[in-house]
């Protein structure tokens, strides 16, 4: 007998935050803040980004020790091999003027872990690894990576030895990062989309680290900063 | 608290004095607007983010790229100030909506009264389809 | 046409199909700092927009990487691209930035890139 597929569930209604959204992008556009164009190449330049270019850099580094030189050395030249072009993806053709075209692979090492942050303002390598995510963004995060970062990693879920130095790298100019973590065990004869798989987005922050059998990132809720800090004026 | 918690390590911004105090039409969205969370809920939809999501970040892209009538630094400066205080309680991205339209008005950009109205514009045309 | 509007255009002359900051290359005269070098960060007076973390300000900082020239973000802002400078990427012991940054953990750093002018040799 021939079953009827179910239609996948919708969202029925139009939110408040919906019709937001869209008049204040109408209202842009009518006052010459940004072009429509410009507005669809933004969007459908975002829509392509995800985090999968990243996880084959940090697969095929761990594969080949030149690939790895040549990661450290230059993320730009590294990343074409993993399609993506830091420099002529955006339709500007000379990157997007929040993620700059510099992108620097942090080689983690048995005694160094990179993790990174932007306690400015969440700048964050969008070409290789997509949207960053909420807790990212948060004041929180920020404020407490670069102070007080064995306790925000505890709170991911990461504890580390106290002699290995734990680098946080602030990004604050025009440098986007990732992490290249060390290559865990028990991944021995792994081929690269295998290795891939276990290099999540939580892994090229910095913030977990690379297990055989983890392919998703952990799920968090964001809780507010304790004492919220106010702006330097 | 030790002196070296004095210097915060997030500050290093503008100088930029936001006003913070509530906007009434969006406090109006915020109060009654129904949160992406809620409507996943009720419709059994997992979509992490809303539709409009991703078209929201090519607003804040293009207002730093062309004219740069907001750009990046201020706008995320004056969106943490409002996160902690008056949109604190509203998730994320509805969070950052908000914020964003927040600046806009409160920099002349653009005009409360002419927003509402077309938000009443979009939404006739939204709902008539 | 605005000074802001004349520069977007002629940023992107200047940078298509080579980059930003690659499009800087060889403007910076040399470079004062090399790897290695011991600085300080100057605390220069903010006017209104930095990317000079306050955190950093006085700091001991070694140079691990002279990174790429561009000019200094708080030259950008106002669009005078005019004399870029060397940036460096600096690395801080967590006890130079935190005087109560536990000892057990003596060997944790900061790392962040600071252009020339905010860096004075130690």
């Amino acid at each position: 007998m021939a079953e009827k597929h179910k239609p996948a569930p919708m969202v029925d209604e139009v939110s408040d935050f919906e019709v937001l959204e869209m008049a204040v992008r109408e209202l842009a556009i009518e006052k010459g803040l940004f072009s429509a164009e410009d507005h669809r190449r933004w969007t459908e330049y975002v829509h392509t980004l995800g985090p999968l270019p990243a996880a084959r850099l940090v697969a095929k580094a761990w594969l080949d020790p030149e690939y790895k030189k040549l990661a450290v050395a230059d993320g730009v030249k590294a990343s074409l091999e993993v399609g993506v072009d830091w420099i002529n993806d955006m339709p500007t053709g000379f990157g997007t003027p929040s993620d700059y075209c510099n992108l620097r692979v942090l080689e983690d090492t048995p005694k160094l872990k990179h993790v990174v942050v932007c306690t400015l303002c969440s700048c964050y390598p969008r070409p290789i690894l997509g949207q960053s995510p909420e807790w990212y963004r948060t004041p929180n995060y920020r404020r407490r990576l670069v102070r007080w970062p064995r306790q925000v990693l505890a709170e991911f879920g990461l504890q580390l030895p106290e002699d290995v130095e734990v680098r946080v790298e602030d990004s604050n100019q025009k440098s986007r990062f990732i992490v290249l973590p060390v290559r865990p065990e028990g991944t021995e004869g792994w081929s690269e989309d295998q290795l891939a798989e276990i290099v999540t987005r939580d892994c090229l922050i910095g913030v977990a680290v690379p297990k055989p059998g983890v392919t998703a990132n952990a799920k968090r809720p964001v809780h507010p900063a304790v004492h919220p800090v106010h702006h330097d004026h | 608290m030790s002196t070296s918690d004095m210097k915060d390590p997030h500050a290093g911004t503008t100088a930029h004095e936001l006003d913070t105090s509530p906007i009434s039409l969006l406090e109006k969205v915020r109060t009654q607007g129904r949160v992406w969370g809620d409507l996943c809920e009720q419709y059994g939809v997992t979509n992490p983010d809303p539709p409009w999501k991703v078209s929201l970040d090519g607003t804040c892209d293009a207002l730093s790229a062309e004219a740069c009538a907001l750009p990046l630094l201020e706008r995320r400066a004056e969106e943490d100030d409002l996160s902690e205080t008056i949109y604190a309680d509203v998730p994320f991205p509805e969070r950052q909506l908000l914020a964003l339209a927040h600046s806009m008005i409160r920099r002349g950009l653009i005009d409360e009264d002419e927003l509402a109205r077309r938000m009443e514009a979009v939404d006739r045309r939204l709902n008539s389809a | 046409m605005s000074k802001s509007q004349h520069d977007r255009t002629h940023h992107a002359k200047k940078a298509t199909g080579i980059g930003d900051p690659q499009c800087f290359k060889g403007e910076a005269g040399p470079a004062k700092f090399k790897v290695g070098d011991r600085v300080r960060i100057k605390d220069l007076p903010d006017l209104f927009y930095t990317r000079s973390q306050v955190y950093t300000r006085g700091a001991l900082a070694t140079v691990a990487a002279v990174v790429y020239e561009s000019p200094a973000a708080e030259d950008e802002a106002w669009d005078n691209t005019d004399k870029p400078e060397w940036f460096y990427s600096v690395v801080f012991r967590q006890k130079d930035l935190w005087p109560d940054y536990p000892d057990l953990y003596a060997n944790d750093t900061v790392e962040t890139e600071l252009s020339e002018r905010w860096l004075e040799p130690a």
